[in-house]
């Protein structure tokens, strides 16, 4: 099966065409990470300088520790920083309360894991539609017709996530990622458990919906190919941006 | 949408649910059943002092409730004082015997002529009044728990009685011997624990009571309409504390039984618990989904306590059938209280560690 057999090119009416706009969305200033190994302080992050326009794709490459998932973290709002900043669609999140950033995270960002993450006691519906909830705005069955059928859920929604394969629950997931139409999408190795046919159509998904909604995304990879999808590519080493490669 | 997350995280381990349920059912049941015991008991036996008839009940100065342990230090000459005065229509004297030989009794020794006038005369259900010294009358109820037929012999206090009638139960005791014999089985001879008194009129029981306290100061004396107001546990010295001891000790187990379930689920969900605040789910949200699963968890065990209360309740009368459990609605909902401030409370701090838990070390747990 190919990825066109899979995923639904979205409607005019749905597509949000995006403007490159030369403002950043996501900004990281001399971005510091620690983590206290006992009385020893270990730098995952040291200085990082990022900025990721609106509607861009962004990979991040770089071997295991080298601080990728760190900054992942952190211009998500899930993690503070230790020293630095972090601005995100304007918001300095150094200086945003724990509240506010959960607040941000619901409204602005969302996540994809390797591990899909996605709630075992709940139907794939269920994994969307409680995003939908906690987003505020209740249930949306028009939302969510269109991105369960672009990502082509609609058979397997009843389904929990025990009886999906990798690539249906990574859709899911996805699904769930974007049912709020976040601005910023984040993805953690989404391709890291699946085989290379999922690989390709999850990939691909990532790269239309970027195309199509204007999401901004940032994925981490070990995959040069997965990151070949990309519109620009970084390199992480020790905790600091080597390059930035545009593939275009 | 919370509703049905918390729902199908219940159902996600039954085992686990179902442990939680029996916990608080029993919580319940232990509530219900050991106040519905202790009230049961007490408003049967003053129920049965009440349907003896009398106006006042005479008792020893300091005398207890429990008439089974007031002993006999009473004279029975005092009999003919009461019967002097005025508006006095009838008086009784009672022996009353405790006896734990075979079961816990007590037994009334009456006098048959007096006690009829007082009491207007058993209901026979079978057999005939006492005629002779080693008569004895039980009523149905300790005839059924206790297996004894008309014409039987019943051992008891070292001697042996014939059982020579079977009364309807509610006058005052379950065994009746005539007084004169109980009197010198136990060495009390014309000695009396109780003089029942019936008044002329019930409303001259005050007149009664004022003339008894004139000649008899110091006796404890009850006017037996109030009897059944007198017999609660706040009444009885350590009832109370013991109906609370076991309250706090059935709260304890449910509150601890919830305590770790919910313990347990914050640390299975932890991954989840990253996943919804990676979606933006607040600490709000977290805890009100575990406490919300705590109450819906104990709400389904408390429908079960209930239905065990009640199923516990017949088994426990049809193994004992003198027993008596008073299962009121009052005490069902003090229960169904008590279990949900328990496990809400016993929630509170597994749903506050999961609403703190960071959410990178959350989706990194294993």
């Amino acid at each position: 099966m190919q990825f066109t057999d899979t995923i639904q090119t979205l409607p005019e009416t749905e597509r949000i065409p995006g403007p490159m706009s030369l403002e950043p969305i996501l900004k990281t200033e001399n971005l510091w990470k620690l983590y206290h190994a006992g009385k020893v302080d270990v730098p995952a992050l040291r200085g990082v300088n990022l900025a990721v326009l609106p509607g861009e794709s962004l990979a991040i490459m770089g071997p295991s520790g080298c601080g990728k998932s760190s900054l992942l973290y952190l211009i998500g709002g899930l993690a503070q920083a230790s020293r630095g900043r972090v601005l995100v669609d304007g918001n300095d999140l150094s200086t945003m309360s724990d509240a506010e950033r959960t607040k941000l995270r619901r409204h602005k960002i969302g996540f994809v894991f390797q591990r899909f993450n996605l709630l075992p006691t709940l139907s794939a519906e269920g994994n969307i539609a409680i995003a939908q909830h906690l987003h505020g705005d209740g249930f949306d069955p028009h939302r969510f017709d269109v991105v369960t059928k672009m990502l082509g859920l609609e058979g397997r929604l009843k389904h929990k996530p025990s009886e999906l394969s990798g690539g249906e629950q990574q859709r899911v997931a996805i699904a769930r990622a974007i049912i709020n139409e976040p601005k910023i999408l984040l993805a953690d190795e989404p391709t890291g458990n699946l085989d290379t046919k999922n690989s390709e159509i999850v990939l691909a998904m990532l790269r239309q919906l970027n195309k199509d909604m204007g999401q901004t995304i940032v994925m981490i990879t070990h995959n040069p190919e997965a990151a070949a999808y990309f519109d620009r590519i970084v390199h992480m080493r020790d905790g600091v941006i080597v390059d930035g490669v545009p593939t275009d | 949408m919370m509703g049905h997350l918390v729902y199908r995280n219940l159902l996600h381990r039954p085992l686990r649910t179902l442990i939680g349920m029996t916990a608080v059912a029993v919580e319940v049941a232990l509530v219900v059943l050991i106040v519905g015991l202790t009230s049961g008991l007490l408003t049967e036996t003053a129920k049965r002092i009440e349907g003896i008839g009398a106006d006042i009940m005479l008792q020893p100065p300091a005398a207890s409730i429990f008439l089974g342990f007031s002993g006999s230090p009473m004279p029975i000459k005092i009999a003919d004082k009461l019967r002097e005065m005025k508006y006095v229509q009838s008086v009784s004297p009672a022996l009353l015997q405790f006896s734990s030989s075979g079961g816990v009794d007590v037994l009334y020794g009456i006098d048959r002529d007096s006690f009829r006038a007082v009491s207007s005369g058993f209901v026979f259900l079978e057999g005939r009044d006492m005629q002779g010294p080693d008569d004895l009358l039980v009523d149905d109820w300790a005839a059924k728990a206790k297996h004894i037929k008309l014409g039987d012999k019943f051992r008891i206090l070292e001697h042996e009685w014939n059982v020579v009638g079977i009364v309807e139960h509610g006058k005052g005791a379950r065994l009746f011997v005539p007084l004169a014999t109980l009197q010198d089985l136990v060495g009390a001879r014309d000695k009396a624990s109780i003089f029942l008194v019936k008044c002329t009129r019930p409303e001259h029981t005050g007149d009664v009571t004022e003339q008894i306290r004139h000649i008899l100061p110091g006796y404890t004396i009850r006017p037996l309409k109030d009897f059944l107001s007198l017999m609660t546990s706040t009444n009885i010295p350590g009832l109370e504390g013991f109906i609370n001891a076991m309250i706090a000790l059935a709260v304890a187990i449910g509150l601890l039984v919830i305590f770790l379930s919910m313990y347990t689920t914050v640390i299975e969900r932890t991954r989840d618990i990253g996943v919804l605040k990676s979606l933006g789910a607040d600490k709000g949200f977290i805890i009100r989904a575990l406490l919300a699963e705590s109450a819906m968890l104990c709400c389904a065990g408390i429908v079960l306590g209930v239905g065990l209360s009640y199923g516990l309740r017949a088994a426990f009368l049809a193994a004992f059938p003198t027993l008596s459990i008073l299962i009121t609605a009052g005490w069902l909902l003090k229960a169904a209280a008590i279990a949900l401030v328990g496990a809400l409370f016993g929630a509170s701090y597994p749903a506050w560690m999961a609403s703190r838990k960071d959410p990178v070390d959350a989706l990194l747990y294993d």
